[in-house]
């Protein structure tokens, strides 16, 4: 059989490259790194950037498809692998490769864990505020090429604010630079931004020069209770427009409130403020007069609240909607609905303040489907949009991932695709429109 | 390469007679940005007023692969808005609409032309303003402030212009309009509104830009400290920097330039100081005060001569009036000058600008400083007299010499005024031949062939049209730093 002794061939090249224990062919470890259900020929374990470009080098010459992985804990996001060979597990490029706490700049592995980084920069009085629900254990690099963002958004924004400088393997394994170790630079295109969200498609990133920010000295949490979805509404369109500097908002649905142990109270909106002891407390009191204003009841809240909001969000189905700011609480209410069929209750956490919101379903029914096709439909106008983060395979089967994307725009992301991975080398058909 | 009549009349019946500028003397106002060196007339200007418009420029012009040139207000400093091969130079001045203010999603949608201050001017009574202050902010517009990624000394905090562009709606090198982003944040699909910011006009031309628009601070603060040397100034920065404070803006004002403002405008800055640090915060009351608590012993630390404190608007706007008619004093100092605005890590401040005060010693010139401390981005300007011979040579050595100190304590060739024509060949410096080979993959996707703004951003690309110019005109009336 032809394809067994290339495929015994390849297994020597590839064990060569990353040696023979970071090679894993057994079905278990394969199983255990399938994307949808499909299981890879091989999971590699690259030790540096030197073995990933090798890599996606013979990937490249022999036609095999990759995807790169981090921790593994959004390996749903995205279509089904149109093709999938190789898997490339990041997590031996985990160094701190450069902290210069006197810069305010981190260059990391794409491998390094977000706890893990957190120690280091702790140590520093500093931070890097990426926050996705869940995401201590996850990795920089995995974080970055899936966007995925917290309520720390807010203040800091998201890896496309904090990415000054990337490394990255094009799919031809060429390493590549964009970007600049410093804080400020416009030297040429903005590289780095191209590789956020791009879920590996254009570059596998290998490592990341990040912007840290000072942690604040001081920290507080409120929650605030609303007797009902509109005085929510009212109360963050208040906050929005006032001069209290919130670092997260965080707006959580009846279900969310429950499942993250906040009690049983209905809508709430954990909000948290960091600074010095002094403006934390003026700004918690200005926060409390605002509450009372609209109605709610304002309780101090721990900071074991925020990762708490993680647990809201686990389960089989996850969606990830985008949307204007002001309409939040409307797509909110909407998504409530999706339950309605027997999909198990909805739970959604919202960042408010950026028109985010995150979705669990306990499960999906065949109703789900085009459910979630008209909320594509219904948020299409203000350029809105629902994207399928986790789901069992039969709903994702019948449902594209990502959705529409606008066709204008869409035919510059082809054409980015096509210039820069024509072979369909990195990730293929997992990202927007099968890219 | 002059245009054929049928091609100025395709031209002007797309845009009007009124919108089109044909004659020689109409157009040699567009022969150069501020950046005096580079100069490039095109064969023609026009003035659209709609995005459509553009649209069928530019898909005329690259019909007759004709180079087109986008330009906001020309208030550029890097060889950009400027037509070293001849061409179309599409002038943005008059789609200046502010189109939709959006404070419920604080937002704004712009066209591009609109000066940026103007877009403030329009949101502060409804207590919000757009972040980016470019020193051109009264002249610039804000599609060329989103060309060029331009920053400003408010950056240090709110980040530069691409923190705030939401999205863009462009017409493509290929003749495509297409909206990039918008006011949605959230977004699958690659990050094409992030590439276009800073593109420079060498993807497409930006028609409309949906900006972010922040909330005003509770408070502000503005303290002016001055030293006795420009190293004291810039320990100083580090410091407060390395203290975990990050204020809105840490401006350093050198002993030239204080001598310079004081003869020139009198700001009142302390005679006989070596450097002055403008120190602004803003944000909750109690939080500025508290930073302002530990900003003036560091201050004293470092052997500030006098600290002084805003008690109200008025005194702020004195003691900002020195930095902000920085550069209308520059020609008391010297009849020429060269600029650059290279970044380095900001803790190798002090370390720069010492080494920086050798090079203008080795190459007998002197340097002037005026910049954005608190993100390293300098902005040395290298003084020299044309009229003396060999001062441009030394100064440009000098010029050279500094950018790769910067470069080799691992800093960027530009922090804010962008590539353009003036630093394209310096591209290599910080990139190697594979990263520029992936921008140029990026360029040709957007604009496949080659008519948007060329010779711009990246190197190996034919020089300046009409050459570099070794005697120089008179000093720009204004010029923004």
């Amino acid at each position: 059989m032809s394809v067994a002794v290339s495929t015994v061939a390849l297994t020597e090249v590839l064990a060569e490259v990353v040696g023979a224990e970071h090679l894993l062919t057994d079905p278990a470890a394969r199983e255990g790194c399938a994307v949808d259900g499909r299981a890879p020929r091989w999971v590699a374990r690259p030790a540096d950037a030197q073995q990933v470009s090798r890599l996606v080098m013979v990937a490249h010459a022999e036609g095999l498809a990759v995807a790169p992985r981090g921790s593994g804990s959004s390996v749903g996001l995205g279509n089904p692998p149109a093709r999938l060979d190789l898997v490339m597990d990041l997590t031996r490029l985990d160094q701190i490769e450069d902290h210069a706490p006197a810069d305010m700049v981190a260059s990391v592995g794409a491998g390094a864990r977000l706890d893990v980084l957190d120690g280091t920069f702790a140590a520093a009085g500093q931070m890097l505020p990426l926050d996705p629900a869940g995401g201590e254990q996850r990795t920089v690099g995995g974080v970055l090429a899936t966007g995925s963002s917290g309520p720390r958004r807010f203040r800091y924004g998201t890896g496309r604010d904090l990415l000054l400088g990337v490394r990255f393997v094009q799919a031809d394994g060429t390493v590549t630079w964009g970007g600049a170790r410093v804080v400020k630079s416009v030297t040429g295109y903005d590289v780095p931004k191209l590789m956020v969200g791009a879920l590996g498609t254009l570059g596998v990133i290998v490592s990341a020069t990040l912007r840290l920010h000072p942690r604040p000295a001081a920290a507080g949490s409120w929650l605030l209770s609303f007797g009902s979805p509109a005085a929510a509404e009212s109360l963050v369109a208040a906050l929005l427009d006032s001069a209290i500097e919130p670092d997260r908002i965080a707006l959580v649905d009846a279900g969310a409130r429950r499942r993250a142990g906040l009690g049983d109270g209905g809508w709430a909106a954990l909000v948290s403020i960091g600074s010095v002891a002094e403006a934390v407390a003026s700004q918690g009191a200005a926060l409390a007069r605002l509450g009372a204003r609209h109605n709610a009841d304002v309780g101090a809240a721990p900071e074991s609240a925020w990762p708490a909001l993680g647990r809201a969000l686990e389960g089989p189905v996850r969606l990830r909607v985008g949307c204007e700011v002001r309409r939040v609480v409307h797509w909110m209410r909407e998504l409530g609905r999706l339950g309605a069929d027997g999909a198990g209750e909805p739970s959604a956490v919202a960042e408010a303040g950026n028109g985010v919101i995150h979705l669990a379903l306990g499960g999906a029914t065949a109703g789900t489907a085009d459910a979630v096709r008209r909320l594509r439909e219904a948020l299409a106008p203000e350029g809105g949009s629902a994207v399928v983060e986790r789901a069992p395979a039969t709903l994702k089967a019948g449902l594209d991932a990502w959705g529409p994307a606008p066709p204008g725009a869409f035919a510059l992301m082809e054409r980015l695709k096509r210039e820069v991975d024509p072979l369909g080398v990195l990730n293929p058909g997992r990202f927007v429109g099968g890219l | 390469m002059p245009l054929t009549a049928a091609f100025l009349a395709e031209l002007g019946g797309i845009v009007g007679p009124d919108a089109l500028i044909a004659t020689p003397e109409g157009r040699l106002a567009y022969e150069a940005d501020m950046h005096v060196f580079y100069r490039g007339m095109p064969d023609a200007v026009v003035l659209p007023s709609t995005a459509a418009q553009v649209v069928a420029v530019v898909r005329l012009c690259r019909r007759e692969a004709v180079p087109v040139v986008p330009r906001g207000s020309g208030t550029g400093i890097i060889g950009g808005a400027m037509a070293p091969t001849g061409g179309v130079t599409v002038s943005m001045n008059r789609m200046n609409r502010i189109l939709e203010l959006d404070f419920r999603n604080r937002c704004a949608v712009v066209e591009p032309g609109l000066i940026n201050l103007w877009l403030s001017n329009a949101t502060r009574p409804h207590g919000y303003y757009f972040a980016p202050d470019p020193s051109s902010q009264m002249v610039s517009s804000i599609g060329g402030n989103t060309g060029t990624n331009a920053g400003g000394p408010h950056c240090l905090k709110y980040g530069i212009t691409t923190n705030h562009v939401l999205g863009v709606q462009v017409v493509t090198g290929a003749g495509e309009l297409v909206w990039l982003g918008g006011k949605v944040q959230e977004r699958p699909g690659y990050d094409l509104t992030g590439v276009t910011v800073g593109s420079e006009g060498t993807l497409g031309l930006v028609t409309a830009v949906a900006v972010r628009l922040l909330h005003e601070p509770e408070a502000v603060k503005t303290l002016l400290a001055s030293f006795p040397t420009l190293d004291d100034a810039s320990e100083t920065v580090s410091a407060i920097i390395a203290a975990g404070i990050v204020p809105s803006a840490l401006e350093i004002i050198d002993e030239f330039f204080v001598r310079a403002i004081e003869e020139g405008v009198g700001a009142g800055y302390p005679k006989g100081a070596g450097a002055v640090l403008l120190i602004e915060l803003d944000g909750p009351r109690e939080e500025i005060e508290a930073q302002a608590h530990r900003i003036v012993p560091l201050c004293r630390e470092h052997g500030a001569l006098e600290i002084r404190v805003a008690r109200d608007e008025a005194e702020r706007a004195l003691l900002w009036k020195g930095r902000k008619e920085a550069a209308g004093v520059v020609g008391r100092m010297s009849p020429n000058w060269l600029l650059q605005d290279a970044v380095v890590p900001r803790s190798r401040l002090p370390e720069i600008m010492r080494r920086m005060q050798a090079i203008a010693a080795r190459h007998g010139i002197r340097i002037a400083n005026v910049f954005h401390a608190g993100d390293g981005n300098l902005h040395p300007m290298v003084l020299y007299d044309d009229r003396v011979p060999g001062e441009l040579e030394r100064a440009r050595a000098a010029n050279d010499e500094l950018l790769r100190e910067c470069l080799a304590l691992g800093g960027s060739v530009t922090g804010e005024h962008g590539v353009g024509l003036d630093k394209a060949e310096a591209m290599p410096l910080q990139y190697e031949p594979a990263d520029l080979a992936f921008m140029a993959r990026l360029r040709r996707c957007f604009d496949p062939d080659g008519v948007m703004n060329p010779g711009k951003l990246l190197p190996d690309h034919p020089a300046c049209g009409e050459g570099f110019r070794q005697r120089l005109p008179e000093l720009p009336p204004g010029a923004w730093v």
